[in-house]
């Protein structure tokens, strides 16, 4: 049982604490499963990883309600996760097997849960911040009140599609909230190399008539203000904000990325400030018992361990699917 | 029944579904207040209001995108690339997005909306804004592609596209807006993958889709009167899903396929129905399957050698009497 | 508790790894996360760690090896830790279901109506093909026609106005709806069909059987099968006991093993012995066994079983068909008594042999008469009338009876008693 807060000012409280560190360990274990399974050729194809970017993900994940809209990009095994979508849906779907999210009809860049309210992880770098902004202006023309949430990188920064949706969002007054994790390389080539301002998302900001939102991205208190924030401001009709949360990536690009693009000493300088570490200090600071806090580690590395059971008991999903679902009526029929 | 334009009638579907359904909602460039550069869309706003006819700025991505996200979460929404040249801006949505999020979701999403778009030549813009496309739209898996030759066609195509829950592209043709047609009272729903016979011929099949249909019902007059040949010409209207059975029935009777496209040659939509046919109906076949078509150059603008360049009636009469005799 | 180690999935398309270098040596201890080696794909090089805690028992690929992706390259033994997860495939999918349509998405028409290129050097087109098989007309004549009035290729209409010619071609009648499945014969049915066909109206066949008591054979059979198909592979039937009679048998009637070609019988210096084998009920092929006179019962079985197998995987070459003066057709596995079989021109005769099975047989001893079960089968010959008569093929197949019940069966296996 915790006890009381130690500091009364405490805006965030035990609960909202609880789940951010549970989201984030959960996120990071079942991250470090996927690395291991890719090894072991369970995970085939690619695989995108957010070691070392936790925090963003929970955070959003705690402060976003049932029916919000989040949409992320094909880093997204993070947010998928963090709205809730069971381990076994998530890593089952990276296997590619039948209990996948998706059957494996997707893979691991597309994750999407509609029951989660998580409406596709997108592969095509900057596509879904238009669309995002085209679920956003649903729930305004319909009067819903729900928040349309939108994560990429910071190389979304500077494709087309990424202006267009700010201006979109902007002149609309949609209630969107568009969030830059800027890890600080694109693929293999440091982002700041490639841009014309410092802060690739904050700098763009005030294009768009926008706040320029610049936080700390491995400080899971730090995002999860920051959300409230900006997701009030947008569902109670103040329109879209930007925010670029700054955090950095344990491992490489995709699986077959070992990051030896980066310079001396700056993974170990980033690991110090792992936002579990972070986290983890944070919670015996607001008086969490130890025992709590590796109370929620151990159920975690269970629960990872038996979604893993789970998935390779399963098989891999009929052949039927090949051709199911081209079309809305589920079938794929192009002629008569 | 009245007699309307091909224009009036891309207002007349637009509106009637809109009427219909509250979800539909319509964006896209100057086609709210200005009524659309082709005055396609006059009167929707002042019918439906600013929050259901919406102006874009110059973002063909995100009208796409916009779309889409609306149909992803519960709209029905119509949205309109000015000229069908501009495909190219925000082809990653036509290509890439729209139509496989179904299946890449495993139908856990569906993206039910109607992209229309100014196709054809003819009026003179020319290279980068005088394409055929369809075959762009044609070639991806998941979109469905229809192209009306008549107004009648326009509101029966525009309502069964709108209500099919697919993502629909919907290729209207800028030459055909000022032609007028025989319109029916009422509501009017087609059903896409249908094509239809306007001329019934036992001598030889041209296959054509929208301006080309009228050219090739003008060849086919001609080649009637003056050479012998009853040409059957069938309006091909829906690309995706295809009506391939009107087709290779036509073909069974005839024994003789010609196809009349406004595209340039390489991979014209008339390629794959030429490779269906020469398949499933070898054995119709009295004689090789024909495609008369515009070269395979750029448009130019300069109107004698835009005429010169898409398929009339003249070159259509003259490369069929040709094959037939030879 | 031993953990294996494989080389791991190193990017999308990377199949296989070289390791440069170990950077534990056999007898190390290891815990998780510590470096293990590093290895060398196309794209990349990458230091792998350890996932489990163990001492590392075995190296199995070394420095400077390349292996595959999944190939077990060490052995980290011992260690009170679970065992790394074994490398499953994903497992096989339920039976796969017929997914036609999505790779027939265009119905390719089945039948085949000729080539383009027809009689007097003129195309024809596909449709006015079909009409002309269809309607069971005369191609050449129809390009006679087309030849004289210059015309340089077949279409539709220079196929109408001709009416069906041969009144022995089939008028191929439009589908009523009496009809029901429509079975095409393969092209193997077709072509020994009209072989069939020609031989039945051409050879005065004549049909005579006897039967044969196989009861000796069979404890002969018995005592030796096993050993047999140990030693060959294949099984011993009573099918070389049967040829290796009839060998014996037309060396005393070489009327039997001869062609006749009109006018004369040309009697062969070999037995080149064709054997019927049935191809899963997909038409029949006839190998030929070339000199069967020169083998023994085993080196027969032998020969037999291999040119049973080579028609049965499709393996015969043209030399296997040519040259058979005399045929065996075994038709006794669905019980049958006798069959009459038709005659392979240009032999004069072939031999049919059906069930052989326990049949109430009268026994003459000492004792007197008894009925006893005895295993009987009947052997029946079709012969060509013009080559020989009655009592010549009667006399052959005494003779071959003869042999099979009383030849010392047991010395042909190996047995000096």
């Amino acid at each position: 049982m915790a006890k009381t807060s130690s500091s009364e000012n405490d805006d965030i409280g035990n609960d909202a604490r609880l789940e951010l560190w549970r989201k984030q360990v959960e996120i990071r274990d079942c991250e470090k499963r996927a690395y291991d399974l890719f090894l072991q050729n369970l995970i085939k194809g690619t695989s995108h990883l957010s070691l070392g970017q936790e925090a963003i993900a929970a955070a959003f994940g705690v402060a976003m309600q049932k029916g919000d809209k989040s949409f992320c990009t094909y880093r997204g095994h993070a947010h998928t996760l963090a709205r809730g979508v069971p381990m076994e849906a998530m890593l089952g779907e990276l296997m590619l097997r039948d209990i996948g999210l998706m059957r494996g009809k997707g893979g691991s860049m597309h994750l999407t849960s509609v029951e989660h309210g998580v409406m596709g992880s997108y592969a095509i770098i900057g596509a879904h911040l238009p669309i995002a902004c085209g679920s956003a202006w649903r729930a305004q023309y319909l009067g819903e009140k729900d928040v349309s949430v939108c994560f990429f990188g910071d190389g979304t920064t500077n494709i087309g599609a990424f202006h267009e949706a700010l201006n979109f969002a902007v002149i609309w007054k949609l209630p969107v909230v568009f969030v830059c994790e800027n890890n600080l390389y694109m693929e293999y080539t440091l982002n700041a190399d490639v841009t014309a301002v410092a802060s690739p998302a904050g700098d763009r900001a005030s294009a768009y008539g926008l706040e320029k939102i610049v936080i700390d991205g491995n400080d899971a208190d730090v995002v999860y203000r920051s959300a409230n924030v900006a997701i009030e401001k947008a569902r109670s009709g103040g329109g879209p904000s930007l925010i670029e949360c700054l955090t950095y990536r344990h491992s490489g690009h995709s699986r077959a990325d070992p990051g030896k693009y980066r310079p001396e000493g700056e993974l170990e300088k980033w690991k110090e400030r792992d936002p579990l570490i972070i986290y983890r200090q944070r919670m015996k600071d607001f008086g969490f018992a130890d025992a709590q806090i590796e109370a929620i580690e151990t159920e975690s590395k269970r629960k990872v361990d038996h979604a893993t059971e789970l998935c390779k008991a399963s098989p891999a999903a009929p052949i039927e699917l090949l051709t199911a679902d081209v079309y809305a009526d589920g079938g794929w029929a192009w002629r008569n | 029944m009245a007699e309307l334009s091909y224009r009036d009638a891309v207002i007349r579907g637009i509106s009637q579904e809109m009427e219909r359904d509250k979800n539909v909602v319509f964006l896209g460039e100057d086609v709210a207040k200005a009524g659309g550069v082709f005055k396609a869309t006059v009167g929707l706003y002042e019918k439906f209001g600013p929050l259901r006819v919406r102006d874009t700025p110059i973002s063909e991505q995100a009208i796409l995108g916009a779309a889409m996200g609306a149909a992803m979460t519960g709209l029905r929404p119509i949205a309109e690339i000015m000229f069908s040249d501009f495909i190219a801006v925000c082809f990653d949505y036509i290509a890439n997005e729209m139509p496989k999020i179904a299946y890449m979701t495993n139908g856990q999403i569906k993206c039910p909306l109607v992209v229309r778009t100014g196709n054809g030549a003819g009026v003179r813009f020319g290279a980068q804004h005088s394409q055929s496309v369809e075959n762009w739209t044609m070639m991806i898996p998941g979109l469905k592609v229809v192209a009306p030759s008549s107004p009648v066609d326009v509101i029966g195509l525009m309502a069964a596209a709108v209500r099919d829950g697919n993502p629909v592209i919907f290729h209207e043709h800028k030459a055909l807006y000022a032609t007028k047609g025989e319109v029916p009272d009422g509501e009017i729903i087609d059903t896409l993958g249908t094509a239809k016979i306007l001329r019934k011929g036992k001598d030889c099949t041209i296959l054509a889709l929208a301006l080309m249909v009228h050219r090739a019902m003008e060849a086919a007059e001609i080649l009637a009167r003056v050479h012998g040949i009853d040409a059957e010409v069938v309006d091909v209207r829906s690309l995706v899903p295809l009506d391939t059975q009107t087709i290779l029935g036509s073909v069974a009777k005839t024994g003789r396929l010609f196809t009349v496209e406004e595209n340039p040659r390489l991979l014209g939509w008339g390629a794959e129905i030429a490779s269906i046919v020469a398949d499933e109906g070898f054995w119709n076949l009295n004689g090789p399957i024909v495609r008369i078509t515009t070269p395979h150059i750029p448009l130019p603008a300069a109107d004698h050698l835009e005429d010169l360049a898409l398929p009339n009636a003249a070159r259509i009469v003259d490369k069929i009497v040709r094959v037939m005799n030879g | 508790m031993a953990n294996t180690i494989i080389m791991p999935q190193l990017g999308e398309t990377v199949s296989e790894g070289k390791i440069l270098s170990w950077f534990k040596a056999i007898g190390d201890d290891v815990k998780i996360g510590d470096r293990l080696f590093e290895v060398e794909t196309d794209k990349v090089t990458v230091e792998v760690e350890a996932t489990v805690a163990g001492k590392l028992t075995e190296i199995i690929i070394g420095n400077g090896v390349t292996a595959k992706v999944g190939v077990t390259v060490a052995v980290i033994g011992g260690g009170a830790v679970p065992p790394a997860p074994q490398v499953a495939d994903t497992p096989a999918p339920a039976a796969p279901q017929k997914l036609m349509n999505a790779f027939e998405e265009v119905a390719t028409p089945n039948t085949h109506y000729g080539n383009a290129l027809g009689p007097e050097g003129l195309r024809i087109t596909p449709l006015a093909r079909r009409l002309i098989v269809e309607r069971g007309l005369d191609v050449k004549e129809i390009a006679r026609a087309a030849a004289a009035k210059g015309l340089r290729k077949i279409e539709e209409k220079d196929v109408s106005g001709f009416a069906v010619q041969n009144s022995s071609v089939q008028h191929f009648a439009p589908t009523s709806s009496a009809d029901g499945q429509v079975i095409t014969l393969n092209t193997i049915r077709q072509r020994t069909g009209e072989k069939l066909a020609e031989n039945w109206r051409t050879i005065p066949h004549v049909f005579q059987a006897i039967d044969v008591d196989f009861t000796e054979v069979e404890a002969v059979r018995a005592r030796h099968k096993e050993r047999f198909k140990r030693e060959n592979g294949a099984s011993l039937t009573y099918l070389p006991f049967i040829a290796r009679a009839v060998c014996i048998a037309l060396q005393a009637f070489p009327h039997v093993n001869a062609r006749f070609d009109g006018k004369s019988l040309i009697l062969a210096k070999d037995i080149n012995l064709g054997i019927a084998v049935d191809l899963n009920h997909n038409g029949l092929v006839v190998p030929v066994v070339h000199a069967a006179q020169d083998y023994t019962l085993q080196g027969l079985a032998k020969a037999l079983g291999r040119q049973i197998e080579k028609a049965r995987t499709n393996k015969l070459t043209p030399a296997d068909f040519s040259g058979g003066t005399y045929s065996i057709t075994n038709n006794g596995a669905f019980g049958t008594s006798f069959t009459t079989p038709i005659i392979n021109a240009p032999q004069v005769a072939i031999l049919s042999s059906d069930a052989i099975r326990k049949r109430p047989a009268v026994i003459s001893t000492a004792e007197g008469e008894f009925v006893a079960p005895r295993l009987i089968g009947t052997l029946g010959q079709s012969f060509d009338h013009r080559a020989f008569d009655g009592a010549y093929a009667a006399a052959f197949l005494s003779k071959l009876k003869d042999i099979i019940e009383t030849k010392r069966w047991a010395g042909e296996l190996g047995e000096n008693t």
